[in-house]
């Protein structure tokens, strides 16, 4: 027993650091799971309230920017109604838009990540799809109180259900972390015909986004010949250097459908 | 007792560098400078193994909560802190025990940027290979860790010649 005293604590530093880093890569192991921790909520808020406070600052010199960018919405919003008005469709939506402020965004770094000022109290739940009027941002990840966090397209473990705007084939969006302008699409099956300036839209499969919301223009593409699909990249449309305001879209029937697709398996 | 004091003040310092104003940087995707690293490689060298590398644990994570990084500086902080006495072992004769202060003055330059070089690869390296965690992705962390540990190290010896030179005065 004394000889095992003695052993640890000769061996003390090293297995302190071995405790620490187990501490350390289970924080980030449990990052990968989708709910992620109560660690993450907690950071965020802590975190967000002190980037709000920077970002009251820099609100103001903006000010004109943002005049104009609400004006340019405030026109799409009415011309869209004004054509629903003479068609008289009646479309039922079950999405929701919920506008936020990004008080952080990051696009140099492997995984990007928003936070946006609104969290819980205003309807956000983790999962959520986040867009702006140019197109996609990303999927809304862990939520506190006030304050939310987003993984942008140009993350890792950001993946996009995608089609192609004039075809309906379908594929999925990656980022391979090179460029932050760029992402990368594949399965797309090689006898689909597609030239470079086709658009990317979302489709409806994954209950995040509503169909339609643009992601981007094919700008590159291979036909690589060892393998059944093409290698295309993706000019995304929204420029991530600019994100200032978004929309959270929520599906009000998200349940009921996620319900209803997970009773096939009986 | 002021040694405290300094060092304290250092980590503060420190994190407001890097998370208000090095975070929002943004130049280009491979250039990702951290400094907070300095922090614990100025610990002075005769603390103990297992101080360092607590006050390292504490201040990775600072980062991390500030950096939506989930653990990554954690777990490179820490190994930067249990590689620290090898290293400096490298750049002294007695390991560190000569020396009452890690500084350039003590060390002189060249030894100073050799220690502070390696430790930075090394935190840099283990950072952006946790992030990417794919293996096919080699080439692509190691640049990102080579471009990115030569901006940090760029931004270490400024505050070091702001420190020498405040010093003097």
């Amino acid at each position: 027993m004394r000889n095992l005293i003695a052993f640890f604590l000769r061996h003390h530093v090293l297995f302190l650091f071995i405790l620490l880093e187990t501490i350390a890569l289970g924080m980030l192991l449990q990052s990968h799971y989708y709910q992620s921790s109560r660690f993450a909520n907690s950071a965020i808020n802590w975190s967000g309230q002190l980037l709000d406070g920077l970002n009251n600052s820099k609100e103001y010199f903006s000010l004109k920017e943002v005049n104009s960018f609400l004006a340019e919405e405030n026109a799409l919003l009415k011309s869209r109604e004004l054509k629903r008005d003479k068609s008289e469709e009646i479309r039922y939506d079950n999405y929701q838009y919920i506008a936020a402020k990004v008080i952080k965004n990051s696009y140099n770094k492997r995984n990007n990540y928003l936070t946006l000022n609104k969290g819980t109290l205003h309807g956000i739940e983790s999962g959520m799809g986040v867009c702006t009027k140019e197109g996609v941002v990303g999927i809304v990840r862990d939520v506190s109180k006030h304050y939310a966090t987003v993984m942008s397209v140009l993350n890792k473990s950001t993946v996009i259900s995608t089609r192609l705007n004039k075809s309906n084939h379908f594929g999925e969006l990656h980022w391979d972390g090179k460029s932050k302008d760029y992402a990368q699409l594949k399965s797309i099956e090689k006898y689909v015909s597609i030239s470079v300036g086709d658009s990317l839209v979302t489709n409806s499969y994954s209950s995040i986004f509503p169909e339609g919301i643009s992601i981007g223009t094919i700008n590159r593409f291979e036909r690589e010949p060892a393998a059944n699909f093409y290698s295309i990249e993706v000019d995304l449309s929204v420029d991530y250097t600019n994100v200032d305001f978004v929309y959270v879209i929520k599906d009000a029937q998200k349940l009921e459908r996620k319900k209803l697709e997970s009773q096939k398996g009986d | 007792m002021t040694k405290t004091l300094q060092h304290t003040v250092r980590f503060f310092t420190l994190i407001g560098l890097q998370v208000l104003f090095l975070n929002n940087v943004q130049i280009s995707g491979y250039l990702n400078p951290y400094v907070y690293v300095l922090f614990i490689m100025l610990l002075p060298p005769k603390l103990s193994k297992a101080g360092v590398l607590v006050l390292a644990f504490i201040m990775g994570f600072t980062i991390d909560v500030f950096s939506d990084s989930y653990g990554i500086h954690t777990a490179a902080s820490v190994l930067l802190a249990y590689v620290r006495p090898s290293i400096l072992s490298l750049v002294s004769v007695k390991g560190g025990e000569d020396l009452d202060a890690i500084s350039v003055k003590q060390l002189k330059l060249g030894r100073f940027f050799t220690y502070t070089g390696l430790l930075c690869f090394i935190h840099h390296f283990t950072l952006f290979f946790l992030e990417a965690f794919r293996l096919n992705e080699f080439t692509d962390t190691f640049f990102r860790a080579v471009v990115s540990t030569i901006a940090s190290l760029l931004f270490i010896l400024i505050l070091e010649s702001l420190r020498s030179n405040s010093k003097r005065r």
